[in-house]
C-alpha cells in the first residue's frame, strides 16, 4: 500500500522539501545498513563454486622439503599443497572440526582381503606435476610401492613407527597395490590418511636429486604446483590444471607467507591482507579474540577442541609414582578449570583420548568412579599422600621444554604451586628443546615431566604409544598388563562400535589409575574471511586440500 | 704515500685473521647446541653422534676453524646448517633489502633531524625547543619492537589500515614494494636521528654564540642567512661524524624492523641463525660486517693521509 502512495506522489512531482526529506531519510537507511553483508552460516556451501583469485594465508617456512624425513609440521604442512596420498580426511565446508572421516584421494577404492591384507585400486589417469623429471606422466602402482618403501627404510623417519605392523607392499598389476601386514591393525586405512610423510612421491625425483630437500623436489600429484619458493618469504603454489578431482581447486593460486611476528600475522589478517587466521590451523590466539570480534563482527568464527592437549606424565615404574595413590593425589591436587583460564583463555578438562576428537574421547563426567579424580581436592590429595606413607610429601622434579613458548613454562610455574599445596616439592628443570627431544621424550628422566600431548587424528595413536608395554614411546614406563592387552585388542577389533566401545572403557580404566595426568584439551578459533567459501577448519596439516576445496567469492 | 699504503693493507691480513679467530670463537660460545637443536627433526642422523659427525662438529675446534678458513679464503662462506644453502648466496640476497632499509632511514632522519636540530636551537627554550627534545627523548627511549608493534596493533585496530606486511620484489610492484619499507625506514630513523638532532641543537648553540655571527646579525642580514649559510655550515660537520656511528645503530634496529614488517633481509637472517644456532651464517654474517668496518676504517686512514701527509711519514 505505501508503496503504491510513494508512487503516485512521485507521479505528481517531487518539491525541494520532500527531496530533502527523502535524502535524510536514505542517509539514515544507507548509514543503518550493516557496513559488510551478514555471512552465510558456514560460508554459504549452498552456493556454486567459483572460480579463480589467490589465497593469501600465514604459513610456514619448511627447513627442507624432504616428507620421509620431517617430523616437523612446518615441511608436511607445506608439502600438502604438492602431494596426494592413498586416502585422505574429508574436506569442505560440511565437515564438522574434530571429524576425520576417510575418503579416496588417489586410490579410489580399497579392499580388506583378510585381517592382514589390503588392496588398493588407484585412479586410472592420474597426472604426476607436468615438471621434470616425471612431466605429467601417469601415476602408477610401482610409485606407490616406491613411496612406502621409502617411508619404512629412509633412515630418520620419526614417523615410521606409524606404519609399524606393514609387513612388506606388493605391486599387483599398474593400477593394483597390496600392503601386507604383520599383524592386524584395523587403523591401517586412517594412518594411510595422515597427513604425516605419508604423500606419495615420483621414484625419478628421488633418483635425480638423491633426495626429496630441496624445494625443486617437491613434485607431486596435489591440487596444487610449487611455483616458486623465497626461502623466509613465502611459498607460491599455483593452481595444477591436471588435477584428478574435476574442477578443483577453484583458485588459481596459494601465497603461503612466511610472517614470524605474531603480531603482524594478526594485523594482516585484521586488514584484508591475509584471508584466513593467522595462527596455526588458521585460528587466532584466544588472548586476541574478544577484540578481533570487536572490531570484525563480520569475520567467520568457529570455535573447536583441540585434538592435542596437556599432561603430567610420571616415572611410574618407579616410587613414589609407582603408587596409584600418590598419581591420584596428584591428580586431585590440580585445579584443571583454573589452570585453563589462567594461562589457555578456553579450553575442556581432557581423559586419555582429547576432547577435540569428538567420535572417541569421553567428557570427564562419564569416566566413572576414575572422574572422581579429576576433582579438585587438595584434602583428598594429602589425605592419599599420607596413605601412600608420604604424609609430608615429598621432593621431585618436572621437566619442561624451553621449546614450547611461554605459556608452557607459566603453565608448569603453576603446576609446582599446586602440587606445593599438597606438601610436593617438584624442581622446575626446563631443557633446551632439543635435549628435550633426545632425552625426556625418549623416556630418559625424572620424576615427572610437563609437556602436550601429539595431535591425533584417531585413537590408536595416543592409547597404543603411551600404554603398550612394548611401546618405544611408552614415556611414563607403564605396565599395566591388563591395559595393554586392551590397547592391543582395540587394533584388532573390526566392528565399529564394539571398538568404540572398547576405547572408552580404556579410557575409564586409565581414568582410574591416573598412569598420565591428563589435564585439558584447549579451545581453538578458526577464523576466516567471509568470502572464503566452502571452508570449515580443523587440527590437521592438511592445508592444501582445504585449499582446494574452498572458493573465494570477493 | 705508496709505501704507507702498502703498509696499511698489509696489516689488514692480521686484522682480518684475528677478527675470524674472534667471529669464529664467539659464534661458539653461545649457550645450546646446534645439534640438540637439530636432533629434534628427527631428519638428519640416527643419533646426537652420527648427527655431530655428519655436520663435521665432532671434529677438534681448531680443524674446524681451519677448515672454515679454508674456504672463506676461496670466497665461500659454507653453508648453512639447516638449510644447505650458501651463506654467501643468502647473503647476496638479503643484502639490498637491508641496505635499501638503512638509507631510507638515514635520509627520513635527516629530513628532520637537521631542520628540527636548527630550530631547537634559534628558538632555545622555547615550547618549539621543548617539545622538539622531548620527541628526540622519546626517539631515544622507546624500544623499537614496542614502536613497531604499537604502530601495527593500534592502525589495524583503529583505522583497519596496516602497511604492506608482505615483501614485494621493486620489479614485481615498485609502488607496494617502497610503501612496505616506508614505515619501517620512518620508525628506525626515529631512534637514530634522536641523537642526530641533539647534536645538531647543541652545535648550532654553540655555533650561534660566535663573534661572526654576532657580526653577521649586526649587518642586519636575514635571519634565514645567517642561520642556513653562516651558522650551520658550520654546525654540521661533527654532524655527519656521527652519522657514520649511527649506522651501528640502524643494524642493530633493522634486526627488529624486518621482523615485525616482514623484510626478508640481512637483521632477520641473523635472528633466525641465532635462534638455530646455525654456526656458518652467524661466522659469515659476522665476518662480513667486521670486515666491512676494517675496510672502512682503512678507507678513512688513506683519507686522513692523504689529505694529511703528517700521519703518513709517522
Amino acid at each position: 500500500m505505501d508503496a503504491q502512495h510513494g508512487n503516485s506522489r512521485e507521479a505528481q512531482g517531487l518539491s525541494r522539501r520532500d527531496l530533502l526529506k527523502a535524502g535524510i531519510a536514505a542517509g539514515m537507511a544507507v548509514s543503518a545498513w550493516p557496513l559488510y553483508d551478514p555471512p552465510t552460516l558456514w560460508g554459504g556451501e549452498a552456493e556454486s563454486p567459483k572460480r579463480g583469485g589467490t589465497l593469501r594465508v600465514r604459513g610456514f617456512d619448511p627447513p627442507h622439503f624432504d616428507p620421509h624425513i620431517a617430523t616437523a609440521t612446518f615441511t608436511q604442512s607445506t608439502l600438502s599443497f604438492v602431494y596426494s596420498k592413498l586416502v585422505r580426511h574429508k574436506v569442505g565446508g560440511n565437515v564438522s572440526p574434530g571429524k576425520f572421516s576417510v575418503e579416496p584421494d588417489l586410490a579410489e577404492r580399497w579392499e580388506e582381503l583378510d585381517d592382514t591384507t589390503y588392496i588398493f585400486h588407484l585412479r586410472r589417469g592420474v597426472k604426476w606435476h607436468n615438471k621434470p623429471p616425471v612431466n605429467g606422466r601417469e601415476l602408477v602402482a610401482e610409485d606407490v610401492k616406491f613411496t612406502y618403501d621409502r617411508f619404512l627404510t629412509e633412515k630418520g623417519n620419526g614417523n615410521r613407527y606409524l606404519l609399524d605392523d606393514v609387513d612388506r607392499i606388493e605391486v599387483m598389476d599398474r593400477y593394483t597395490v597390496k600392503f601386507l601386514l604383520k599383524e592386524p591393525f584395523v587403523w591401517l586405512i586412517n594412518v594411510l590418511a595422515y597427513p604425516l610423510s605419508t604423500w606419495i612421491v615420483a621414484p625419478e625425483v628421488v633418483q635425480q636429486y638423491g633426495d626429496l630437500k630441496k624445494a625443486e623436489t617437491a613434485i607431486g600429484t596435489g591440487p596444487f604446483i610449487l611455483e616458486r619458493y623465497e626461502p623466509n618469504v613465502k611459498s607460491v603454489f599455483k593452481r595444477n590444471p591436471d588435477y584428478y578431482l574435476e574442477g578443483q581447486p577453484y583458485v588459481d593460486a596459494v601465497e603461503w607467507l612466511v610472517v614470524p611476528d605474531e603480531s603482524t600475522g594478526l594485523a594482516m589478517y585484521r586488514t584484508g591482507q591475509i584471508d584466513c587466521g593467522p595462527e596455526a590451523s588458521w585460528a587466532v590466539r584466544q588472548q586476541d579474540l574478544d577484540s578481533l570480534k570487536k572490531t570484525h563482527p563480520h569475520l567467520m568464527y568457529q570455535d573447536f577442541q583441540s585434538q592435542s592437549g596437556h599432561v603430567i606424565t610420571m616415572r611410574t615404574d618407579m616410587p613414589p609414582f609407582n603408587d596409584v595413590r600418590v598419581r591420584r593425589a596428584i591428580s586431585h591436587a590440580i585445579d584443571r578449570q583454573a589452570l585453563i583460564e589462567a594461562v589457555w583463555g578456553r579450553g575442556e578438562p581432557t581423559p586419555a583420548v582429547s576432547r577435540g576428537l569428538a567420535e572417541w574421547s569421553l567428557a570427564i563426567d562419564q569416566l566413572g568412579p576414575g572422574a572422581a579424580y579429576y576433582r579438585y581436592d587438595p584434602k583428598e590429595a594429602k589425605r592419599l599422600l599420607a596413605e601412600a606413607g608420604y604424609p609430608k610429601g615429598f621432593k621431585t622434579q618436572l621437566t619442561a621444554s624451553s621449546g614450547y613458548g611461554r605459556d608452557m613454562l607459566d603453565n608448569a610455574q603453576l603446576i609446582l604451586r599446586y602440587l606445593k599445596d599438597v606438601g610436593i616439592e617438584a624442581e622446575l628443570k626446563t631443557q633446551e628443546h632439543g635435549a628435550y627431544v633426545a632425552t625426556t621424550v625418549q623416556g630418559k628422566y625424572e620424576g615427572m615431566i610437563r609437556g602436550p600431548l601429539g595431535i591425533t587424528w584417531e585413537p590408536d595413536r595416543r592409547l597404543y604409544r603411551a600404554y603398550a608395554a612394548d611401546s618405544s614411546s611408552n614415556i611414563g614406563h607403564v605396565n599395566d598388563p591388563t591395559l595393554s592387552a586392551m590397547v592391543k585388542a582395540q587394533r584388532r577389533i573390526k566392528d565399529l562400535e564394539a571398538r568404540r566401545q572398547l576405547i572408552y572403557d580404556i579410557q575409564r580404566y586409565e581414568a582410574e589409575h591416573q598412569y598420565y595426568v591428563y589435564l585439558n584439551s584447549v579451545t581453538i578459533t578458526g577464523t576466516w574471511q567471509p568470502y572464503v567459501k566452502n571452508y570449515s577448519p580443523n587440527q590437521s596439516y592438511d592445508y592444501g586440500n582445504r585449499a582446494a576445496a574452498l572458493w573465494l567469492d570477493r | 704515500m705508496q709505501q704507507y699504503v702498502i703498509k696499511r693493507l698489509l696489516l689488514v691480513v692480521p686484522t682480518l685473521l684475528l677478527v675470524s679467530v674472534i667471529v669464529f670463537s664467539l659464534t661458539r660460545l653461545i649457550p645450546g647446541d646446534v645439534v640438540v637443536l637439530m636432533f629434534e627433526e628427527k631428519a638428519y642422523a640416527e643419533d646426537l653422534e652420527a648427527l655431530r659427525a655428519k655436520l663435521g662438529l665432532n671434529q677438534p675446534i681448531y680443524v674446524q676453524y681451519g677448515i672454515w678458513l679454508s674456504q672463506v679464503v676461496q670466497g665461500n662462506l659454507g653453508e648453512s646448517l639447516w638449510t644447505k644453502r650458501p651463506v654467501l648466496e643468502e647473503i647476496a640476497r638479503r643484502l639490498p633489502v637491508s641496505f635499501e632499509l638503512g638509507a631510507m632511514a638515514i635520509v627520513f632522519g635527516l629530513c628532520w633531524a637537521l631542520p628540527i636540530g636548527v630550530l631547537a636551537a634559534i628558538r632555545q627554550d622555547t615550547m618549539k625547543d621543548y617539545a622538539a627534545r622531548s620527541l628526540a627523548i622519546i626517539g631515544l627511549s622507546a624500544p623499537g619492537f614496542w614502536k613497531a608493534t604499537m604502530i601495527i596493533v593500534f592502525c589495524s585496530i583503529w583505522f583497519g589500515w596496516a602497511p604492506p606486511l608482505q615483501f614485494t620484489p621493486f620489479t614485481q610492484g615498485p609502488w607496494q614494494h617502497i610503501s612496505q619499507f616506508i614505515l619501517p625506514a620512518i620508525l628506525l630513523a626515529f631512534g637514530a636521528s634522536a641523537s642526530i638532532m641533539r647534536l645538531t641543537r647543541a652545535l648550532m648553540l654553540e655555533v650561534l654564540r660566535q663573534d661572526y655571527i654576532r657580526t653577521a646579525w649586526s649587518k642586519g642580514m636575514g635571519e634565514r642567512r645567517v642561520v642556513v649559510k653562516h651558522a650551520l655550515k658550520n654546525a654540521v660537520i661533527p654532524v655527519i661524524t656521527i652519522i657514520g656511528l649511527e649506522i651501528g645503530q640502524i643494524a642493530g634496529g633493522a634486526v627488529v624492523f624486518e621482523t615485525i614488517f616482514g623484510l626478508p633481509g640481512m637483521g632477520r637472517f641473523m635472528l633466525d641463525a641465532i635462534n638455530q644456532r646455525d654456526y656458518p651464517v652467524m661466522q659469515g654474517l659476522n665476518l662480513l660486517a667486521a670486515s666491512t668496518i676494517v675496510f672502512v676504517n682503512l678507507l678513512v686512514d688513506m683519507t686522513y693521509a692523504y689529505l694529511d701527509p703528517r700521519i703518513r711519514y709517522q
